[in-house]
C-alpha cells in the first residue's frame, strides 16, 4: 500500500510540470480552505465517537486568533476554549442541526463533501450573525442552496497517509442558469486498507446534491440532500507499557489475526442520509424570511468484542502485562519474589516474542465457542454492536428586518423533535450456538434462576441469535421549540447587537425491554420532564480610531438539560436524575484589536461559568465488580484565559503570524455523584473530589509562529506549534469519598488525598505545506499542494487519553480493602500518541 | 452521479464482511506435540504418591509419563475455582491451574492428555491433586505451564461423564474427586431465606466458601461446599429433598461436595 501511495504522489508531482504556470491568488484561498475542511472533517472531528466527540470548529473574519486556530492545533485536537462541542451550533440554511438529545453537531455528517461544506459563515460567541444568538463556543451556518456554488467542474485525488490513504472528489455545480434553475452536485469518496494505526481501515462515501429554483426576485426554494455511508475500524488507547512492549506508539489492541488476515473487532458504521428544503421569500427590499425544514436518519452502529463468564479478550487487559507479575513501581516490595521476576520475563517475553501474541487471539476465541456448544453453555465470546439511531425533523423560520441604515432586526423560530433510539445488537456469535439475553454481570448477586437477572421480563431467558437485540433497547425523546430576536445597530464607531431567546424542552425515556432490576420502571414511557430555558447576549466594538478598538461581549443563560445525562441509567429504566436542573451560564469576553495595513492583532481575555451542570457516564467499577451508571449534577465549571493573534505583513509577499492562548478550564466544586449498579440496580450517592479535575483531551497552553511566503505563484506555510498542559480524563470513581476512605488517602489532619489528574506529554510540532495553482489554458487549472504534518517526527505528544477507572486494591465483601495489587492502575493512564510525520497531497482539476 | 455514487459504494463497500471460521483441527489451546510415550492412570499414581497425598506432601514428577483422563468438573459456575476435575477408567483427581475461565477450554467431556513430567503430585487436605508448588504444599500450576503441558484430544463428549451415586462409606482415598450424584437428601440450614454462601457474615466461610451440612445420607461426614463467588451462592437454599450433583472432594476426613452450576441441585 506504502508503496501504491508513493508511486501516485510521484505523478502527481511531476503533472504539473507540463503546464504553464500562472497563478491566482483567489485559487490560493481555495486550496487552502481545502486544507482546513481536510483537517476538519476527515482527519479529526468525529473519528473517536466512543472517546469524547468534543471539538468544535470555530472562525471569524474579524479576530486573527479565532480565524487561525480553527485547523492550525488540530493535529493535537485541540478545543476552543476547551469547550465541549455542544456549546457550538450548526446551522444549515438557518435550521440548527445540533443532535437535541446530546447537544453536539457530528461533523462526520458532512465528510467527503468539502465542495459543499465551503460557504458557511461562521462566528465567535460574541459576533453578530443572520441565524441566530450563537452559543458560548460560536456558531457556523452552512449556506447549501445550488446557486450558492460557482458553475464549473471540479476533481480532486489526494493521498495521504493518515485513517486513508486516497481520496477522489468530483464536483459539478451549473450556477443559477437563465432558467432559474441552479444544480449543484458533488461526490466523495475515501478509502484506506490500513491507516496509519494498524489494523484500521476505512471506506467512505458522501454525496451531495442540492436544486433551486429562483421562481422571481421575491421567491426561491431550495432542496439538498446528502449522506455518507461510512464504514471504518478504531485504534484503541493503550498504556506506556503497551506501547513499549510492542515499541510502537501506535499500537493497536483493538485486531488480531483470523485466518491470516487482521480483523478489527470495532467497526463503526454510519449513515446519515438527510434531506433539507429552504424557501427564501423576500418580502420587500427591507424585510425577508427564510424558512427551512430538514429531516435526517442517523444510523450509527459501532462493534465491541464482549465476553461472558469468561477472562477478558482484550490483548492489553492488565493481567497480561509484566508489570501484573511484579511491582515495577516499587521494586523493594516484598512481593517482587524471584518467581515474581520469573513471571515478569516470561510475559515480556511473550509480548515481544511475536506480534500476534499480543493482538486479539480470535482463534482462541473460536475455539472456546466451539467448545461451549459441545457443553449447551452460552457464548463466552461474540461481538456486539451498539446502536445509536436519531430521527430527526427540524423547521425553522428567520425574519429580516433592515429598519434603517443603521439598525437591523432579525428573528425566528426553531423547532425541533428527536427520536433517539439506542439498542444493542448481536453482530458475531464467532462460532457459538447459544447465548441468552441475560444479565451477566448480576449472575451470583442473583442466582440465574432469579427473575432479577432479566434483560427483559417480557422474553426471559430469550436466546439471541445474529441481528437479535439484547442488552437493551430504549427510546429517548426530546422536543423543543425555541424564539430568538436580535436587534443591532452601528452609530459613531460603536457596533453592538443585543440578542435573546426564550425555549421550552420536553423529554421521556420509552423502554422496549422490561428489565428485571426494574420491572415496574422500564417497559413503555416515562414520566416526560419539562425545561423552560434562555437568555440575553450582547456584543459591541467600540472603535477609538487609528484601527484600535475594543470589544466586549456579555452572555447570561439557562440551558435545558441534555437528555443523555438526564437518566440515572437509562439502559435500565426510566428515572431521571434526581433534582434535574438546568445549566445556568455566565460568560464575558474583552478584546483590543489593531488592524492596519501591516499588521492585525488581537489580545482577548474571557471567562464562562457553568452552574448547575450535569454529567454521566458509565464504566466497569472494579470496587464492586459491577458496570456501573454515574450520574455528576450541580456541576460547577469555570472556563477562563487570554488569547493572543498578531498577523505581521512584512512585505506583499510574506507574513507572520503569531497566535497563542494560555486558558483553564475546571470544576471548581466537588460533584454530589449518584451511581447505580448493574448488579443491583440500587441508585448509591457519594460526593466526587473532583474539584480543580481540568478538561481534558485538549492543550491548554498552545503557541505558534506561522511564516507564510509566496513567490511566483507558490505558496509556502511553515508552522511551528508549541503544546502543553494536556490532561487526561479523570477517574471519578478513584475520587469518591468512599474509595479514598478505602485506599486511606487521608492525611492526619482528616482531609482527603484527592489522586493528582493524570496528563501527557506536550511538545513541539512543525507543520508545512507548499501550493500551487496552474492555469493551463481554455479555463482549465490544476491545482497542487503538499501538507506535511510534524516534519520533525515528534512521536512524544499526547493527544489524549484516560485515567483507568480501576483501583489499586481489592476489596473484601464488606467494601474495606483487602490486599494491595501488584498492577498500579494509577500508574498506567491510557493514552493515543499524536501521529509522527504524515503528509496529505492534493491535486486539483478544474475544468 | 447518484448512480455513479451507489455504484462506488456497491462495489467497494463492507471491507469488514463476513469472517470465515477459523480451521480448530489443530486446538488452539494446550500443546499439540505431545503424545503418549509411557502412559499411566489416575489409579497407578494414586498409588506411587500415596504418601505424599496423605500427608499434605508433594513430590516432583520425573519419569516422561502421560496421563489419559476426561474432565468432569470445572468452574463454568464459579464453584470449582481454578481447579478441574478429572476421570479416567481407574479414579479421579483434582488437577490445580491458576486461572479463572477454564471451562471453555475444559469442557465436561474433554478428552486430555497431561504429560506429568515436571509437575508435581500431592496432597491438599489429602486431597490428591497435580499442580506445582506453593507455601511448601500442593498448589496450583501457572496456567502457561499448564498450556504445555495439556493437550486436547477431539471434541468434548459431555454422555461420557456419568455420575455414580454416593456412597460416604466409601474409602475416601480412592473414591475423592468422582463426580457423584446425591439423592433424596436435604440441607441443613434451609430456612426459606437462608441462600447457599452468603457473604453477609451469618455463615462462617473458610477460604470464601460456606459448608452446608447435607442430610439423609448413612454418615455425617458431608457437606455441600459452595464459594461466595459462585454463581449460585445466593440461590436461596431448598428447603425439601433435592438431589445433588457435584465433584465429590475430601478435606481430610471431611466429604465436600462441589457443585459445578446451579443447574447440579434438582428440588424434588
Amino acid at each position: 500500500m506504502r508503496k501504491e501511495l508513493k508511486l501516485v504522489a510521484v505523478l502527481l508531482l511531476l503533472a504539473p510540470l507540463c503546464f504553464a504556470q500562472q497563478t491566482n491568488q483567489d485559487a490560493l484561498k481555495v486550496m487552502k480552505s481545502d486544507q482546513a475542511s481536510f483537517t476538519f472533517t476527515e482527519s479529526q472531528l468525529g473519528e473517536d465517537d466512543d472517546v469524547t466527540q468534543n471539538v468544535i470548529m470555530v472562525n471569524s473574519n474579524n479576530n486573527v486568533y479565532t480565524s487561525n486556530i480553527g485547523y492550525l492545533f488540530s493535529p493535537m485536537r485541540f478545543k476552543y476554549r476547551a469547550y465541549g462541542s455542544r456549546y457550538n451550533d450548526v446551522y444549515f440554511n438557518g435550521v440548527n442541526v445540533n443532535n437535541a438529545e446530546n447537544g453536539q453537531f457530528n461533523y462526520s455528517t458532512v465528510g467527503g463533501m468539502n465542495d459543499a461544506t465551503r460557504g458557511q459563515e461562521s462566528v465567535s460567541p460574541y459576533e453578530s450573525n443572520m441565524f441566530g444568538v450563537p452559543n458560548l463556543g460560536g456558531a457556523s451556518n452552512y449556506n447549501f442552496r445550488a446557486s450558492n456554488y460557482a458553475a464549473g467542474s471540479k476533481a480532486t485525488l489526494s493521498g495521504c497517509n493518515r485513517n486513508y490513504v486516497a481520496r477522489a472528489m468530483f464536483t459539478h455545480a451549473t450556477g443559477l442558469m437563465k432558467n432559474g434553475w441552479a444544480f449543484m452536485g458533488t461526490v466523495g469518496y475515501r478509502w484506506g486498507k490500513e491507516g496509519f494505526s494498524e489494523g484500521t481501515f476505512y471506506n467512505s462515501l458522501g454525496y451531495f446534491l442540492s436544486a433551486q429554483k429562483v421562481f422571481n426576485d421575491n421567491h426561491s426554494l431550495s432542496f439538498a440532500t446528502w449522506g455518507n455511508p461510512s464504514e471504518r475500524s478504531q485504534q484503541g488507547a493503550s498504556t506506556d507499557e503497551a506501547y513499549w512492549l510492542a515499541n510502537d506508539r501506535y499500537y493497536n489492541p483493538y485486531w488480531g489475526y483470523q485466518n491470516g488476515k487482521k480483523r478489527n473487532s470495532r467497526v463503526v458504521n454510519n449513515y446519515e442520509p438527510t434531506a433539507l428544503i429552504t424557501w427564501d421569500y423576500k418580502i420587500n427590499d427591507k424585510a425577508s424570511l427564510t424558512t427551512s425544514l430538514l429531516g435526517r436518519y442517523v444510523m450509527y452502529s459501532s462493534t465491541k468484542l464482549n465476553y461472558n463468564n469468561a477472562n477478558n479478550p482484550a490483548p492489553d487487559y492488565w493481567k497480561n502485562f509484566p508489570s501484573y507479575q511484579y511491582n515495577v513501581w516499587e521494586p523493594g516490595s516484598e512481593d517482587n519474589t524471584e518467581d515474581a521476576l520469573a513471571g515478569w520475563w516470561n510475559s515480556y517475553n511473550y509480548w515481544t516474542a511475536s506480534k500476534a501474541n499480543r493482538q486479539i487471539n480470535w482463534d482462541n476465541l473460536y475455539f472456546a465457542n466451539q467448545q461451549l456448544n459441545a457443553q449447551g453453555a452460552d457464548a463466552a465470546y461474540y461481538i456486539q454492536a451498539k446502536h445509536n439511531d436519531h430521527l430527526t425533523m427540524n423547521l425553522s423560520s428567520t425574519f429580516n428586518f433592515e429598519i434603517n441604515k443603521q439598525s437591523k432586526f432579525v428573528g425566528g423560530v426553531q423547532l425541533g423533535t428527536n427520536k433517539g433510539m439506542h439498542y444493542q445488537t448481536m453482530e458475531d456469535m464467532l462460532g457459538a450456538k447459544y447465548l441468552r439475553n441475560i444479565n451477566t454481570y448480576a449472575v451470583g448477586t442473583y442466582p440465574a434462576s432469579d427473575p432479577r437477572v432479566q434483560y427483559d421480563l417480557n422474553n426471559p431467558n430469550a436466546y439471541v441469535q445474529e441481528g437479535d437485540k439484547f442488552g437493551y433497547d430504549y427510546d429517548l425523546n426530546v422536543q423543543n421549540a425555541k424564539l430568538w430576536a436580535k436587534y443591532e445597530a452601528e452609530e459613531e464607531g460603536v457596533r453592538a447587537f443585543l440578542a435573546g431567546q426564550i425555549g421550552g424542552t420536553q423529554m421521556w425515556r420509552t423502554g422496549h425491554m422490561r428489565h428485571g432490576m426494574a420491572a415496574n420502571n422500564s417497559y413503555g414511557d416515562s414520566q416526560k420532564a419539562y425545561f423552560l430555558d434562555g437568555g440575553v447576549k450582547m456584543g459591541s466594538t467600540f472603535s477609538l480610531g487609528h484601527g484600535n478598538s475594543i470589544t466586549l461581549g456579555l452572555g447570561l443563560e439557562s440551558r435545558a438539560p441534555r437528555a443523555n445525562v438526564a437518566f440515572v441509567a437509562p439502559e435500565i429504566n426510566n428515572d431521571f436524575v434526581d433534582d434535574l436542573k438546568c445549566e445556568q451560564i455566565l460568560s464575558a469576553e474583552l478584546g483590543y484589536a489593531l488592524n492596519t495595513q501591516w499588521v492585525r492583532a488581537n489580545l482577548t481575555g474571557y471567562y464562562a461559568c457553568s452552574r448547575k451542570g450535569n454529567e454521566w457516564q458509565n464504566f466497569y467499577f472494579d470496587d464492586v465488580n459491577s458496570f456501573t451508571y454515574v450520574s455528576l449534577s450541580d456541576v460547577a465549571k469555570d472556563y477562563y484565559g487570554v488569547e493572543l493573534g498578531i498577523q505581521l505583513k512584512l512585505t506583499s509577499n510574506f507574513r507572520i503570524n503569531l497566535i497563542g492562548s494560555m486558558s483553564d478550564a475546571k470544576y471548581v466544586e466537588n460533584t454530589n455523584v449518584k451511581y447505580m449498579l448493574s448488579t443491583e440496580g440500587e441508585t448509591k450517592s457519594d460526593v466526587c473530589y473532583n474539584k480543580d479535575m481540568r478538561e481534558s483531551g485538549t492543550p491548554l497552553t498552545v503557541g505558534s509562529i506561522g511564516l507564510s511566503y509566496n513567490v511566483n505563484g507558490w505558496w509556502l506555510d511553515l508552522k511551528g506549534n508549541y503544546y502543553d498542559r494536556i490532561y487526561l480524563s479523570y477517574s471519578p470513581n478513584r475520587r469518591y469519598g468512599s474509595t479514598m476512605v478505602t485506599n486511606g488517602d487521608i492525611d492526619n489532619a482528616g482531609n482527603y488525598i484527592v489522586p493528582e489528574q493524570a496528563q501527557g506529554e506536550g511538545g513541539f510540532m512543525l507543520d508545512a505545506s507548499i501550493g500551487r495553482q496552474f492555469n493551463i489554458g481554455r479555463g482549465q487549472k490544476l491545482g497542487v499542494n503538499l501538507m506535511l504534518t510534524n516534519v520533525l517526527n515528534n512521536t512524544d505528544m499526547v493527544s489524549g487519553g484516560y485515567e483507568q477507572s480501576r483501583s489499586d486494591y481489592t476489596t473484601n465483601s464488606d467494601g474495606t480493602k483487602n490486599d494491595v495489587r501488584t498492577y498500579k492502575f494509577s500508574h498506567n493512564p491510557k493514552k493515543y500518541y499524536a501521529q509522527g510525520i504524515n503528509g496529505m497531497l492534493n491535486v486539483t482539476y478544474r475544468f | 452521479m447518484v448512480a455513479m455514487a451507489t455504484t462506488l459504494f456497491a462495489t467497494t463497500s463492507c471491507m469488514d464482511g463476513d469472517w470465515d471460521a477459523p480451521d480448530l483441527t489443530n486446538p488452539p489451546y494446550g500443546n499439540n506435540t505431545i503424545t503418549v510415550r509411557k502412559a499411566t492412570t489416575i489409579a497407578q499414581l494414586k498409588k506411587t504418591y500415596s504418601s505424599e497425598i496423605a500427608n499434605k506432601g508433594y513430590k516432583l514428577v520425573t519419569d516422561d509419563i502421560q496421563l489419559k483422563a476426561i474432565v468432569t468438573g470445572n468452574d463454568i459456575g464459579g464453584n470449582l475455582y481454578k481447579q478441574i476435575s478429572i476421570q479416567d477408567e481407574t479414579g479421579d483427581m483434582i488437577v490445580g491451574i491458576n486461572a479463572s475461565g477454564l471451562y471453555p477450554y475444559m469442557a465436561v467431556g474433554q478428552t486430555i492428555i497431561i504429560n506429568l513430567k515436571d509437575l508435581y503430585i500431592g496432597g491438599y487436605g489429602q486431597q490428591a491433586q497435580i499442580g506445582s508448588l506453593y507455601n511448601g504444599g500442593i498448589g496450583r500450576m501457572e496456567q502457561d505451564v499448564w498450556k504445555q503441558h495439556v493437550r486436547l484430544v477431539g471434541a468434548p463428549k459431555p454422555e461420557l461423564v456419568v455420575p455414580v451415586e454416593f456412597d460416604p462409606t466409601w474409602n475416601m482415598a480412592d473414591y475423592c474427586g468422582k463426580y457423584v450424584k446425591l439423592t433424596d437428601v436435604t440441607i441443613e440450614g434451609a430456612d426459606g431465606k437462608a441462600v447457599l454462601a452468603p457473604d453477609d457474615g451469618s455463615v462462617s466461610l473458610t477460604s470464601n466458601c460456606a459448608n452446608r451440612n447435607i442430610k439423609g445420607l448413612s454418615k455425617t461426614n458431608v457437606v455441600l461446599r459452595t464459594s461466595t463467588y459462585a454463581d449460585f451462592a445466593n440461590m436461596v437454599i431448598p428447603s425439601g429433598k433435592v438431589d445433588i450433583y457435584g465433584i465429590a472432594t475430601r478435606y481430610n476426613n471431611t466429604w465436600q461436595i462441589l457443585m459445578r452450576s446451579e443447574s447440579d441441585i434438582v428440588i424434588k
